[in-house]
């Protein structure tokens, strides 16, 4: 038991056994609610509810009326979960910090590629977040919602969607990291 | 509404697997496509292999039927994945 306490503790677990945790959560979710973990959408569906209260003409299409509706979805639930789940993740390894200056930009080896500015940091991550949020818009689904989701019901789209992303990934990686990749 | 209750706490897994395999972490989402550390693959595969197992099961035995499965129209799922994988090895999401 003691042991049980001390691996949950610890700030790093083995990725297998951090895979069959969200393997189990998968299964789960369609178990009891018949759903799918995703992450994507619920930005989508969260994107629809102010864009229809904002711009209700612009908003008006196909795509926020059927394939993502707006509104308050399981999937919106999910990621408030996934925040405070994070959240729980890092307590208990004893790195959650508040306030502290370079929490919002501490990992080193993003500091030793693009330097140490915060800015730096979180103008990419938006910029890099828009272009990830649309490109999950077209396939139909992130890493978790299409790739693994789809994948663990053996759908051809999670497959195709895991190549395309690793082969732009590795692409995108080399010329960013040029000769230090 | 317990519906709810059950996406929260689910979640809340969901995010704590994800913080514990380190995959909130820039380095390792990047390093994963500079074939240095291989955490990301080794969660998702191990992922993939449980629940399919999971899920497999659970259908043959009568206790699930499989939710919507993602539709699949090549060009933009591989389209969208090129494009989300710029992003993905930019932010480190």
């Amino acid at each position: 038991m003691n042991q049980i306490v001390q691996y949950i503790r610890r700030e790093e677990w083995s990725p297998y056994v951090a895979g069959v945790l969200l393997g189990i959560v998968g299964v789960l979710a369609v178990l009891l609610s018949n759903s799918l973990l995703g992450a994507s959408g619920a930005f989508e569906n969260l994107a629809g509810l102010v864009g229809k209260a904002l711009a209700p003409k612009v908003f008006d299409n196909v795509y926020f009326n059927f394939v993502m509706p707006p509104g308050i979805t399981w999937g919106v639930i999910l990621l408030v979960g996934v925040f405070f789940g994070g959240m729980a993740g890092a307590w208990t390894s004893g790195t959650l910090q508040w306030g502290k200056k370079d929490s919002a930009n501490s990992d080193s080896q993003w500091k030793r590629i693009f330097g140490p500015q915060t800015w730096k940091r979180w103008a990419l991550a938006f910029f890099g977040a828009i272009v990830l949020e649309y490109g999950a818009g077209i396939a139909g689904g992130c890493t978790s919602g299409l790739a693994i989701s789809g994948g663990m019901l053996l759908a051809p789209a999670a497959y195709l969607f895991i190549a395309g992303m690793f082969a732009s990934g590795i692409v995108t990686a080399l010329i960013v990291y040029r000769r230090r990749y | 509404m317990t519906n709810f209750a059950i996406a929260l706490v689910l979640g809340g897994f969901f995010g704590f697997s994800l913080n514990k395999a380190g995959l909130t972490k820039y380095h390792k989402i990047v390093n994963a496509f500079r074939f240095t550390d291989m955490a990301v693959l080794k969660f998702m595969m191990t992922t993939l292999v449980v629940s399919m197992i999971g899920l497999y099961v659970l259908r043959d035995v009568g206790l699930i039927t499989f939710p919507a499965v993602p539709a699949t129209y090549i060009v933009g799922n591989i389209i969208g994945g090129l494009i989300f994988g710029v992003g993905m090895a930019l932010t480190g999401y």
